[in-house]
């Protein structure tokens, strides 16, 4: 009763904005709230003004609220309790790997119910599947790929001349990385390390990551599609870990305990670490700052090159308006064309996730000019999504932990990822 | 024996609370010198690294800087308003004119106080939305507008008061607002003063609620206002956070560091450390 009144009065409420405007205007308005994060140094919210104005200036029927909304937790935390309270946004960027926690609590619409037209299977077609991969579970495409990375190794190449390695030829595999790793460490008198060799992120929030990157590499996977299982047990899995164990524990060229994600870069831009495995966002601010010759290599592998994807997808949200979902629909298909995502990729650093994105003048003129920009391209066909189940938040906090313990030293890599299955299989039992 | 072994341990005293100070301060200064040197001084430690304005120029031409502090100044003084106006009448209520259940009554404002306000997000969310009162400065601060911390601290520093003063007052012929006006709220000054200080810094840093329930810079307080610096892709600019947050936080720190006597004392006097 309570519900139907409420809805009664919203009715009332939207008919008399609707009459009003309507006075006002020859055209209804259709108003879309749409959040998105900032991750990425640079004018960020000003791009974002200025695609939403082209939009609305291309269609006068719509109008777009684009509203900034802190980092990627910041803006899942909004936009979920926003759909909770029944007033959520019409569309939002939102972190690939949210898929399962927002449909599991029933506030995205998939995406592919809007595909009706030819020209929106061009256009969905157009994706490249890697990206699209992450996005598809339980039948449906649930999201489209719009801020998407990946992570890329960068290494200095004036510290490769000095060991006198070959710049041009960077690691290929595994063993190859603690060659040059070994090659590049050096030590002052009193045996303390002054430059390391290489530097993979293990602080919570990035180590999933990076640790998605080794395990395949190693021919394994670290969850199943439809996000209800975990291989942490598997051989290769613990083999992986060991390995990154081993960087610092055997072989000494990685700093000890957990190397931090915030401040890579700063280490790698003033030569206290020679490799560091970091995301393609990150090449302008590299390229800016370096003071030695740098490189962009793609991941090593195991021996396949792998490395993962990360990011945010544009999500179309229940509980709003047939019109509204229609307009965030033709915005989500604005934002992921091939000259706005070309820009984007510009601006930003994001790797543009269309093939169409990287044959546009905006992204040729771009990569002529930084060739290394392409190393992420080439490297997409051998990548895999990023940690994602059901739970995220939670399973993701807990194969952090377990990474960290054996970073550490506190458990042997074996025994950490052991105990974080068993944990993670009491929390994925109810999806099986 | 004894004059000689208490220099001594007033000495060791002082050095340690020099360098418990020194640990305590030293993010501050690390953000003061990171924010005057360019980006790449700020990892070195350069000591001779030049100094710069332009990370503070960058800050501003990022956001719009004046207008969150606008709005914080607005959110804060509402709040620090209304929560003195209604601290202050419930705690004398509970003081002066106990009822049936009053005592109850007090035990749930003392629950209220066990209660993490980011529980309570989706539920005032939705009142707020229901109330049409989105992204404004009045609904950020709405859920604020009682404090179960000021109803508590004022009641117990009422309570200290001498009954003998509230008597005096009602012979010489005051009513009960009166007596509360000109009795009770000048005893309790210092105790006004610590709970003003504290909870303006607490609202002046508050960033979840303010971010979810804010959708324009119109509203938007510094603190959501300055987490566009903090790029957590790429690694930490710390040249330009540690500007932004300097910026954000100068205000209070250069309040606090004009009435820094008046604060200590109150602080003592008040009981909360």
């Amino acid at each position: 009763m309570h519900i139907i009144k409420r809805n009664l009065l919203k009715l009332a409420a939207t008919g008399l904005v609707l009459g009003v405007v309507g006075a006002s205007q020859a055209f209804a308005q259709t108003k879309l709230d749409f959040y998105y994060p900032v991750q990425v140094g640079g004018p960020v919210t000003k791009v974002i003004d200025g695609y939403v104005a082209k939009f609305m200036a291309e269609n006068p029927g719509i109008q777009v609220a684009p509203i900034y909304s802190g980092n990627y937790n910041d803006t899942t935390t909004k936009a979920l309790t926003a759909a909770k309270a029944g007033t959520p946004p019409a569309i939002a960027v939102l972190l690939a790997t949210d898929v399962f926690t927002l449909i599991d609590e029933d506030v995205v619409e998939p995406i592919d119910q809007f595909v009706k037209t030819d020209e929106d299977k061009a256009w969905l077609d157009g994706f490249m599947p890697a990206y699209l991969k992450s996005a598809q579970t339980e039948g449906h495409l649930w999201s489209v790929p719009f801020q998407r990375s990946t992570a890329v190794m960068y290494y200095n190449k004036q510290a490769f001349k000095d060991a006198g390695l070959d710049p041009e030829n960077y690691p290929k595999t595994w063993d190859d990385m603690v060659a040059a790793g070994k090659a590049v460490t050096q030590k002052d008198a009193s045996g303390n390390t002054t430059r390391w060799g290489i530097g993979i992120a293990g602080n919570v929030g990035s180590s999933q990551w990076m640790f998605g990157a080794l395990a395949a590499q190693n021919g394994a996977r670290l969850m199943n599609d439809e996000g209800t299982e975990t291989y942490l047990t598997d051989p290769k899995v613990v083999e992986a870990l060991q390995y990154w164990v081993d960087l610092s524990k055997k072989n000494g060229v990685h700093p000890q305990g957990i190397f931090e994600w915030g401040t890579a870069p700063a280490d790698f831009l003033a030569g206290r670490v020679s490799m560091i495995w970091h995301t393609t966002g990150n090449l302008t601010n590299i390229r800016k700052n370096a003071t030695f010759d740098f490189g962009v290599a793609p991941f090593p592998g195991h021996p396949n090159p792998a490395s993962t994807l990360g990011g945010g997808n544009f999500y179309i949200f229940k509980d709003t308006s047939d019109e509204q979902k229609q307009a965030a629909f033709k915005l989500a298909k604005f934002l992921t064309s091939d000259e706005i995502l070309a820009d984007w990729a510009v601006q930003t650093g994001y790797v543009a996730p269309r093939d169409g994105a990287w044959k546009t003048q905006t992204l040729t003129d771009y990569t002529a000019e930084e060739p290394n920009a392409l190393v992420a391209l080439k490297q997409i066909p051998n990548a895999v999504p990023e940690f994602s189940t059901h739970e995220n938040a939670r399973t993701t906090k807990i194969l952090n932990d377990a990474l960290a313990a054996a970073l550490t030293g506190n458990k042997t890599p074996e025994k950490a990822l052991a105990d974080a299955q068993t944990e993670i299989d009491k929390i994925l039992k109810q999806y099986r | 024996m004894t004059s000689v072994s208490t220099p001594k341990a007033g000495i060791i005293t002082t050095l340690g609370a020099w360098l418990l100070a020194f640990i305590w301060i030293s993010p501050l200064l690390f953000a003061f010198w990171a924010a005057f040197h360019p980006a790449t001084g700020a990892s070195s430690f350069d000591l001779f690294a030049p100094l710069t304005l332009e990370n503070f120029s960058q800050v501003l031409a990022a956001a719009p800087f004046p207008r969150y502090f606008l709005n914080t100044f607005l959110l804060v003084s509402l709040i620090l308003a209304c929560q003195l106006v209604v601290c202050t009448l419930a705690a004398y209520a509970f003081v002066c004119f106990p009822f049936r259940g009053s005592g109850i009554l007090f035990m749930l404002v003392l629950i209220q106080l066990m209660i993490m306000p980011e529980i309570l997000l989706v539920e005032n969310y939705r009142t707020l939305a229901n109330l049409g009162l989105r992204d404004t400065i009045l609904g950020m601060g709405l859920p604020y507008l009682a404090s179960a911390f000021g109803i508590f601290l004022f009641r117990q520093t009422f309570k200290s008061i001498p009954k003998e003063l509230e008597e005096a007052a009602r012979l010489e012929g005051a009513n009960a607002f009166q007596i509360l006006m000109r009795v009770f709220v000048p005893l309790a000054k210092p105790t006004y003063i610590a709970f003003g200080l504290v909870t303006v810094s607490y609202h002046w840093n508050n960033f979840l609620w303010p971010l979810v329930v804010t959708n324009s810079v119109e509203t938007r307080p510094t603190t959501v206002g300055l987490q566009v610096f903090a790029t957590v892709e790429q690694g930490v600019d710390w040249a330009r956070v540690t500007a932004a947050t300097l910026l954000s936080v100068a205000p209070l720190l250069v309040a606090f560091i004009l009435f820094q006597r008046q604060f200590v004392q109150s602080f003592m006097r008040a009981g909360i450390r």
